[in-house]
């Protein structure tokens, strides 16, 4: 049984339709790539699996159904989102950014927080700045330390790479690649940036309009001269 | 110099109710983005329930106690039934929607209660014509010192509670960036609802006190309050609850003051309009007020 099994999802935002019949399953300890250009239905999938927006379709985590379940019924369950755009509460301090994401657990908050901080160490000197005056880079480190403070199974990551300079995206996915090693930690990432992310995955979905048009393991995607070349660009 | 304590003491204690009226529409807008045009009748409106619950033979704190818990629901009920429904279609609509529950709470008082007679209301505090102490030359009535007490006394609270609390953290994140609060498992639907009962919760003890002040309970009770309220509000940077508190002060112990040294042509009748044209100043070189956030982000 995967941890998170998809079927027949679709999705969109009011009479749009974006998302059509798609089909993914996450195993347990992997990391999964979706891939997709612009406008292909990443940010959509991402909500449809989270809950924040309206679906049909099946979503199954650790084999209970989740398709009607709330956004904090979900995250209870032991998914947690890194949004597109990062999701930091500008106004709040970073520690209290790490306090908020810890908000469905009532205990060992403080030291999952000393834990985090000594994941990202940047984090830990402005813990008393506001979120909203952190670089690019650090709020990206502070939201994917937020979402972990829920302590998930399923680590859902939307785009972690869009507007970092190249070094910081690469020093991301060093991150998320040795949480998953690591910690065994799952976890679901959609991305533009092909390159870095097929180098994490274990296996990748190719989403186009709203479809899967072609999965396999990472190095049967990076294997494939037409998909290589459209994706990958080399 | 007697003259400067008494204004400042009077300003400070009757503007310690604008503040707390004022961080009743502040922690509204934080939460949810709306003014509440019908904070101040909510407010009127739980004064009456003070005034019938006391009225009915329940001791006068207890029944404010009790008041502010019915200010609670009435807050948290008029989100969930009046303002959610039309606030998902257009946010236009809400400034309609308090609109019509300030004419409805006004008219609905009045339907119940009617003119009360004069003098009814009790105060919570000693109020006979020698409960006073004299200090610096100035009069600090018993009951003005009381009310000052109270007000700053519950927004201490209502700090810790922002601060330290795990619901306040909700109610700071929603007001941050309510997409993420869902994303962490916060239900904000209802910290929504919770804070526009929080709000009219505060506004009860305002009603209650300016009505104890003056004596009289009647439907008009919190029109010019929340004139002020509101002044101080925006003064404040409407979403900060410090910039709501020192506001108020500010316009209390302003007023007071334009009103006392100026009696002939500023005097009772002009005090609001000095109040009103020293915000106007303050706002056009400050337009997020003294206290409020400019919205800059990082991305």
């Amino acid at each position: 049984m995967s941890l998170l099994e998809v079927e027949g999802l679709s999705a969109g935002y009011g009479p749009v339709q974006i998302l059509r019949d798609i089909d993914l399953r996450v195993d347990e300890g992997e990391v999964v790539v979706v891939l997709g250009a612009n406008g292909a239905g990443k940010t959509t999938t991402m909500r449809a699996v989270s809950g924040t927006i309206a679906r049909r379709g099946t979503v199954r985590f650790d084999g209970q159904d989740i398709s009607r379940s709330s956004p904090d019924g979900i995250v209870r369950l032991g998914i947690a989102q890194v949004p597109q755009g990062r999701g930091t509460f500008a106004d709040l301090s970073v520690e209290d950014n790490l306090r908020i994401g810890a908000y469905t657990r009532r205990h060992d908050t403080d030291a999952d927080i000393d834990r985090w901080y000594a994941t990202f160490p940047r984090l830990a000197e402005r813990r008393g700045q506001k979120a909203g005056s952190l670089s690019g880079g650090e709020q990206q480190m502070l939201a994917i330390a937020r979402a972990l403070m829920s302590r998930p199974r399923l680590l859902l990551c939307d785009e972690p790479s869009l507007g970092l300079a190249p070094l910081i995206t690469k020093e991301l996915f060093e991150i998320i690649e040795r949480l998953n090693r690591e910690e065994g930690l799952s976890v679901l990432l959609v991305e533009q940036n092909a390159n870095l992310a097929v180098r994490v995955a274990h296996r990748v979905y190719l989403l186009e309009t709203g479809s899967i048009v072609a999965s396999g393991t990472a190095e049967e995607i990076s294997a494939d001269d037409g998909i290589r070349k459209a994706y990958l660009g080399f | 110099m007697d003259r400067f304590f008494q204004y400042l003491f009077d300003g400070l204690s009757v503007g310690a109710i604008y503040s707390l009226l004022a961080l009743s529409i502040v922690v509204v807008f934080r939460g949810s983005g709306h003014l509440n045009f019908a904070q101040g009748e909510m407010a009127m409106f739980c004064a009456f329930v003070t005034w019938q619950l006391q009225d009915w033979g329940i001791p006068l704190w207890i029944a404010t106690v009790l008041s502010m818990g019915f200010g609670f629901l009435m807050g948290a009920g008029s989100e969930y039934f009046l303002v959610r429904p039309v606030a998902k279609k257009s946010p236009y609509s809400v400034f309609v929607v308090t609109i019509a529950l300030f004419l409805f709470l006004n008219s609905l008082a009045s339907a119940i209660w009617g003119a009360l007679p004069q003098e009814v209301m009790p105060s919570l505090f000693p109020d006979a014509p020698d409960d006073f102490l004299k200090l610096f030359g100035a009069t600090w009535r018993y009951e003005s010192i009381g009310v000052l007490v109270v007000a700053l006394a519950l927004m201490g609270l209502l700090f810790l509670l922002f601060s330290k609390t795990r619901f306040g953290l909700a109610m700071r994140g929603v007001a941050s960036n309510p997409e993420s609060s869902r994303l962490v498992g916060i239900r904000t639907s209802a910290i929504l609802a919770a804070s526009w009962g929080l709000a009219a919760a505060l506004g009860a003890l305002a009603g209650t006190l300016v009505a104890g002040r003056t004596g009289d309970v009647q439907p008009s009770l919190m029109f010019t309050f929340f004139v002020y309220a509101a002044a101080a509000a925006t003064l404040g940077g409407l979403d900060s609850l410090v910039g709501a508190v020192i506001s108020g002060l500010a316009i209390g112990v302003v007023e007071n003051m334009a009103a006392g040294y100026a009696p002939g042509w500023i005097g009772q009748e002009m005090r609001l309009s000095v109040a009103l044209l020293a915000i106007f100043v303050v706002l056009l070189s400050r337009p997020s007020g003294l206290f409020g956030s400019a919205k800059v982000e990082r991305v």
